[in-house]
């Protein structure tokens, strides 16, 4: 137990970490759209509990169940905020559109291919099981 | 099975930290990128064109090459009718590197008379809108429109003439003068003629005057418009309301009939 704590202490560190260090490279472009610093943090927020989660109970079922809401949140983030995939800001008469359907594309086909990875992993934990006994 | 499901998350890993990468690198190039807009420059055609040219200064300090940049100006009238619609398009600019653009706007004064002749007699504005567009970064569509008004200076700015003025040449002719005066507010210098002829009150041509004109943009202008009519005839264009008819021909534009009523 001490070993998953320490592991899901450093993952969330090194996460958290590397948000403290990414954000202040992307922050003039983030600061144009009203809302989406504090969405941002929101979403790392959840995220990190989420993985925090799924590492202490690694070798249990649990483990699975947070690996694949966490995929299923960063789904869900995705198109909640992607809407039409344009971000529009307005300062005084100036009006700035970024298309990020591109990158939204991306990143959601990634966490498709996360949510797949859990539920192969579901599927091998609960196979393993059955050949060994164990109850999940 | 533990094999595949560890390869797909070394590879979910590695395309996720690539991608976050991009992103910051992307954002991060945002703060060496400089766009200033030097002085416009006003210019005329033989066309009857005239130009304004925006020079467009962009300093690409950032990772990545901006791809596709359109810069767009239509502007319009008051009652939203287009009257000019203008395009630039650069291919790329390069990162590292300053790039100069030059936008040239260009409004047709025939055309622009065509849609509404106060253009010619009344300051106004012109409704102005602006969209630029570009890639940035080769993944992220970027869109900037603004609008603003743009004054309009009008060439014949208060056009009036004076009485006119009758004074005998010999027995049988008399000259007639017409003031003529006016306020060139536009962005272009005036030269050309002024073409007018005097009818009577049946309509009659009773004599025809050229007067050149060369009046510099900001400037003033007055001056006279002479004619040699028969005598009895100018008392009675004079006296039973005849008029005068100009045309204005410049390198700008063509236009006319202008029609002052006298007497």
């Amino acid at each position: 137990m001490a070993f998953r704590v320490a592991k899901a202490t450093v993952k969330a560190v090194l996460v958290y970490l590397l948000y403290f260090l990414v954000a202040p490279l992307i922050l003039p472009m983030l600061t144009l759209v009203p809302g989406l610093v504090e969405s941002i943090e929101f979403f790392v927020i959840v995220f990190v509990v989420l993985m925090v989660l799924s590492d202490l109970t690694e070798r249990t079922i649990y483990h699975c169940f947070f690996n694949t809401a966490r995929a299923l949140f960063v789904i869900a983030y995705l198109a909640f905020s992607v809407r039409d995939g344009l971000f529009t800001t307005n300062v005084e008469n100036i009006s700035l559109t970024v298309n990020l359907t591109l990158f939204y594309t991306i990143a959601a086909l990634l966490s498709l291919l996360e949510l797949a990875k859990t539920v192969m992993q579901a599927i091998n934990f609960m196979s393993e099981r059955a050949e060994t006994g164990i109850k999940p | 099975m533990n094999v595949p499901i560890r390869m797909l998350g070394i590879a979910t890993t590695i395309f996720w930290v690539i991608l976050a990468g991009f992103i910051a690198s992307a954002g991060y190039s945002l703060k060496d990128l400089n766009f200033s807009i030097g002085e416009p420059q006003f210019t005329t055609t033989s066309d009857r064109d005239m130009v304004l040219s925006l020079p467009l200064y962009v300093f690409n300090g950032g990772f990545y090459s901006l791809k596709g940049f359109n810069l767009t100006t239509v502007f319009s009238d008051a009652e939203g009718a287009e009257v000019s619609r203008s395009s630039t398009f650069v291919p790329t600019i390069p990162h590292g590197q300053n790039t100069t653009i030059l936008h040239n706007v260009t409004l047709n004064m025939d055309k622009l008379a065509e849609n509404d002749e106060q253009y010619l007699f009344n300051d106004t504005s012109l409704n102005a809108e602006v969209t630029a567009g570009l890639n940035f970064a080769e993944l992220l569509p970027v869109q900037l429109s603004t609008n603003f008004t743009f004054p309009w200076g009008a060439p014949l700015y208060d056009l009036t003439f004076g009485q006119p003025r009758f004074r005998s040449l010999s027995r049988s002719n008399a000259a007639v003068t017409v003031p003529i005066s006016f306020e060139n507010h536009a962005a272009f210098d005036l030269n050309g003629t002024i073409h007018a002829n005097l009818y009577d009150k049946d309509g009659t041509l009773l004599a025809e005057s050229q007067t050149p004109l060369d009046v510099s943009k900001g400037s003033s202008y007055a001056g006279n418009l002479d004619f040699a009519v028969p005598l009895n005839t100018a008392s009675q264009a004079s006296a039973t309301g005849g008029h005068i008819e100009l045309h204005f021909s410049t390198s700008m534009f063509e236009y006319g009939p202008v029609v002052m009523p006298i007497g």
